[in-house]
């Protein structure tokens, strides 16, 4: 359905098990040429529109917290948009209002064109903390949007049991969340929030809560998992190497209240290997983002 | 184990669900095995609390010579209840049926109250204030006035026992209303919930453990509602069997009564614990071993 602009490239996403192929690939002279061509499947179509959104939240017997002033941002289907900034400098804020929960004072938003419409229940929103429901088993959780939508249950299961191969689930769709791991029970987040299926996909700083190797191996997950061709995903994080190792573009928001203050379209070939931090495009893009976010020594 | 056989997601869980390993026990093996030892572990040192105690008792009251119309030694009491078991079983029958039922209202009572709540804050912020005055009312003082107005029947009876028993229900299960994780509240807005999809996905799933602790507390207290709803009028039940023996110096039988309730109230009491042990399993901080919540 979405169009992508490099036939060649778009391969290379699509197809899994060409991992450990093309981290031969990317090291090898053949690099230069690849980064040029970057495995790109942003489309025209226009996914998310926000306009000069500016939101505060009254606090009693104190001014307001501006949260985000005047921010805009356009994402097309086909793109990885990863949002980086300080805590606390209105990254959330920008996803709640983009998933509806939360609307801006000043400015408007539209969900693929359409201003008017409630965005709320149209986006997947994926939060920091997994909230898994501890009396659901992981099959039931994962398939908690399809049923809210009023799928019938033999059709959302076999949804779910579909994607857990991919997943990494398959082996635990009868397991309680208590039982899982911090990484096991993110994936399950992850399957919920995409299995109903939206255009526009958020994720609020997915791997904050787990530990250094588990929030790497799920980083390259998320990019083997993800098929980003029909959707416009946002990812917020701190993490700079992580929105590097994720994002076709990231913009840098500056301390509450956030604005955009650098916008970065990221040209490294896909899939991104694990040493792609040592390519001296990625330092020199890190360096750029770093510099960014380093408000004081900047100015 | 991959879940890749043609089998309908229905059946593929049930499978799922009949696996046994050692980390997983099955459903059955849960109820069983796992039940009566679990049951030992939660309440084996109270049980043994309460025999030493007992010991204690017999020991002293036949060492200091206490007369039996002032302390009877235990085994009176228990020769007692061997004595008339049907006497015991007639009048405790008679107030277990005043507290089951006055339980089940105050379940119901409390459900719609606190759903009613839960949808429209108006009625909460109206009704709540009236609910926590309820409890300043002394009882004990109204039952009285329960014969005037209705009459002698089990039905003062049951009203006494929902008087106790109603708040400490309403109260938990509107706490766990109020409880549930805004968190979670936006996750479900954001999978498009309608707001009776929230009530009965999250909301009910949620207060359980609160529900749960609030019977716990009500089984406890219906015992008293009932005793009391007795007092006042009564011609059986065990509160009734206390009040008559209690001028005739019948010692050992108003003991023997005691006993009688203080079980009641103890099996009310495990019944709801082990209904909660099973029912929230999986429930985070729910040890499958059923005790304390």
């Amino acid at each position: 359905m979405s169009q992508t602009s490099e036939i060649p490239s778009n391969v290379h996403s699509r197809n899994e098990n060409s991992f450990s192929s093309s981290t031969v690939n990317a090291n090898s002279p053949r690099s230069q040429s690849a980064r040029i061509s970057t495995t790109r499947t942003r489309t025209e179509t226009l996914a998310i529109s926000v306009r000069n959104a500016s939101k505060s939240f009254p606090r009693p017997d104190l001014p307001p917290v501006e949260a985000i002033a005047d921010i805009s941002l356009d994402v097309h289907l086909g793109e990885f948009v990863v949002i980086v900034g300080p805590s606390g400098c209105g990254k959330s804020t920008l996803l709640n209002i983009v998933a509806g929960l939360v609307e801006p004072d000043i400015g408007t938003v539209s969900l693929q064109g359409d201003s008017d419409a409630e965005r709320i229940g149209r986006v997947a929103y994926m939060h920091q903390i997994d909230l898994l429901l501890p009396w659901r088993n992981v099959i039931s959780n994962a398939t908690l949007g399809l049923e809210i939508a009023g799928i019938p249950r033999p059709d959302a299961d076999a949804k779910a049991t579909e994607l857990a191969q991919r997943f990494g689930i398959a082996d635990f769709l009868n397991a309680y969340p208590a039982t899982l791991s911090g990484g096991m029970r993110q994936r399950v987040a992850l399957l919920r929030a995409v299995l109903p299926d939206r255009a526009v996909l958020l994720l609020d700083e997915p791997f904050k809560a787990l530990d250094a190797i588990t929030r790497a191996e799920l980083q390259r997950w998320l990019s083997d998992v993800l098929d980003r061709t029909n959707r416009a995903t946002v990812m917020v994080t701190h993490d700079v190497e992580e929105a590097l190792m994720l994002g076709d573009r990231v913009l840098v928001m500056s301390p509450r209240p956030g604005r955009i203050l650098l916008e970065l379209d990221v040209d490294l070939p896909r899939p991104r290997p694990r040493d792609v931090v040592r390519e001296t495009n990625f330092v020199e893009l890190k360096w750029q983002l770093l510099s960014a976010l380093d408000v004081d020594s900047a100015r | 184990m991959t879940v890749a056989t043609p089998m309908s997601s229905q059946q593929q869980i049930r499978e799922l669900a009949n696996q046994t390993d050692a980390e997983h026990p099955t459903v059955s093996e849960y109820t069983f095995a796992m039940g009566a030892r679990s049951f030992i572990r939660a309440w084996g040192s109270a049980m043994a609390l309460a025999a030493l105690g007992l010991v204690l008792w017999e020991i002293l009251v036949r060492l200091l010579d206490v007369q039996t119309w002032i302390l009877p030694p235990v085994s009176l009491i228990l020769a007692e209840l061997a004595d008339k078991p049907s006497l015991f079983l007639r009048h405790a029958s008679v107030t277990a049926q005043e507290i089951l039922i006055g339980f089940a209202v105050s379940i119901t009572f409390a459900s719609v109250m606190a759903t009613a709540m839960f949808w429209s804050r108006l009625l909460e912020r109206s009704v709540y204030p009236f609910l926590i005055a309820s409890q300043t009312i002394p009882v004990f003082t109204l039952a009285p006035m329960l014969l005037i107005w209705i009459g002698t029947g089990i039905a003062p009876k049951i009203v006494v026992v929902v008087l106790f028993t109603f708040f400490p229900v309403t109260i938990n299960l509107m706490t766990g209303f109020k409880s549930v994780d805004s968190d979670m509240v936006a996750m479900f807005r954001t999978l498009g919930a309608s707001r009776w999809q929230m009530f009965t996905k999250l909301y009910v799933r949620s207060a359980l453990p609160y529900l749960f602790a609030g019977l716990k507390v009500a089984a406890v207290v219906s015992v008293i509602g009932a005793v009391i709803g007795e007092w006042i009028s009564a011609a059986s039940g065990l509160g009734w069997l206390i009040k008559t023996s209690t001028p005739k110096f019948q010692t050992e039988l108003v003991f023997a009564a005691i006993f009688t309730l203080s079980v009641m109230a103890a099996l009310m009491f495990i019944a709801i614990a082990l209904l909660q042990s099973r029912i929230l399993r999986n429930y985070p901080g729910s040890n499958p071993q059923g005790g304390q919540s």
